[in-house]
């Protein structure tokens, strides 16, 4: 049984792959190296994750008006360039799967204004109900606004960083 | 330099979930999961030989470039953990293990952290081979932990598994 959420929903964006967050690097996410730390992509990935909860319906409102919220199962992440203090982050979402209580994400963060591909992460999210802390079935409204961004994704390609197992590739 | 520690797990580093890592769902946000992961880096790094000072003098410095988290169980503000580290493999240039994030009074596992972290030359910022204490202590680590089983958790692949 889904839940029928008794607030609006947002305009849908059904764009592929998705292309609306956007963030810089703080100065509080700068370690002893220099540069974003690696704890800190995790944490700007999830903010991008946010981005497509509340693309589905499932923002603030969600979670303040105590329907649901959104746990981050398993999470992989590529570190492919350095990023500084203030850098501008732009992230693009993928859909590469989903069932009646998960998606599979793939985001990439770029420089916003040099291009460059400064990291990947693909992560599972789970919808949870909130009384039981426990999984639960995409609210009715997410899951049909859900369906739309799968068709939407469809023809893209899969990425080439997704799926990967992480070893010592020996010559 | 300390002396490095041959227990197998690495067993050292302790930690408390502090208030700035909860997040609105009310538990430890998954980035400051890595950020308490990272920190066990350290500790990992400095039993290696090439944790703060190393960088500090301008040597050297070790970056990850690859990371694989799942989360396990939820740990709530306060929350005292035990993080241990089990070498999985290495080369001249990298090392490859895994960290296991317990809550240390309860005891159930809560997450775990995969990770590839990779020498750098502090001048070019570009991958070089470990020093050669630090491929000592490597060494003799890797040793110390190549009859441990290797968890179930390395060497995952993400997917929405279906029955």
């Amino acid at each position: 049984m889904s839940v029928i959420l008794p607030y609006e929903m947002p305009p849908l964006a059904t764009e592929a792959p998705l292309d609306i967050h956007r963030s810089n690097v703080l100065p509080e996410w700068v370690d002893w190296n220099g540069h974003m730390n690696v704890a800190f992509y995790v944490l700007a990935f999830d903010q991008a994750s946010g981005a497509f909860m509340r693309n589905m319906g499932l923002g603030r409102h969600y979670v303040d008006g105590r329907h649901g919220m959104t746990f981050v199962l398993e999470t992989h992440v590529t570190y492919d360039r350095e990023m500084k203090d203030g850098a501008p982050m732009r992230f693009t979402t993928q859909l590469l799967d989903r069932d009646a209580k998960r998606v599979h994400l793939f985001h990439e963060m770029y420089h916003a204004e040099q291009g460059y591909l400064a990291a990947t992460n693909e992560t599972i999210v789970m919808n949870i109900d909130f009384a039981s802390r426990r999984s639960a079935p995409w609210p009715k409204q997410a899951a049909e606004r859900l369906e739309r961004v799968w068709d939407a994704h469809q023809p893209l390609p899969r990425p080439a960083k997704a799926g990967r197992m992480m070893g010592l590739r020996k010559k | 330099m300390i002396e490095p520690s041959l227990g197998a797990p690495l067993d050292v580093h302790r930690a408390t979930v502090l208030p700035e890592w909860i997040d609105w769902n009310g538990h430890m946000n998954v980035g400051f999961y890595v950020v308490a992961f990272d920190k066990a880096t350290d500790t990992l790094c400095n039993q290696f030989g090439v944790s703060w000072e190393y960088t500090r003098d301008k040597i050297g410095m070790t970056f990850v470039i690859e990371a694989h988290v799942t989360y396990d169980r939820e740990v709530k503000q306060g929350d005292p953990l035990r993080i241990a580290t089990q070498i999985l493999d290495h080369d001249a240039k990298r090392v490859h293990y895994i960290h296991m994030m317990y809550h240390a009074t309860e005891g159930y596992l809560a997450a775990t952290n995969e990770l590839m972290l990779m020498n750098i030359d502090y001048a070019s910022r570009r991958a070089a081979p470990w020093p050669e204490w630090a491929m000592a202590r490597i060494e003799q680590m890797a040793a110390a932990h190549r009859s441990l089983p290797r968890p179930p958790q390395a060497g995952r692949l993400i997917g929405i598994k279906r029955k």
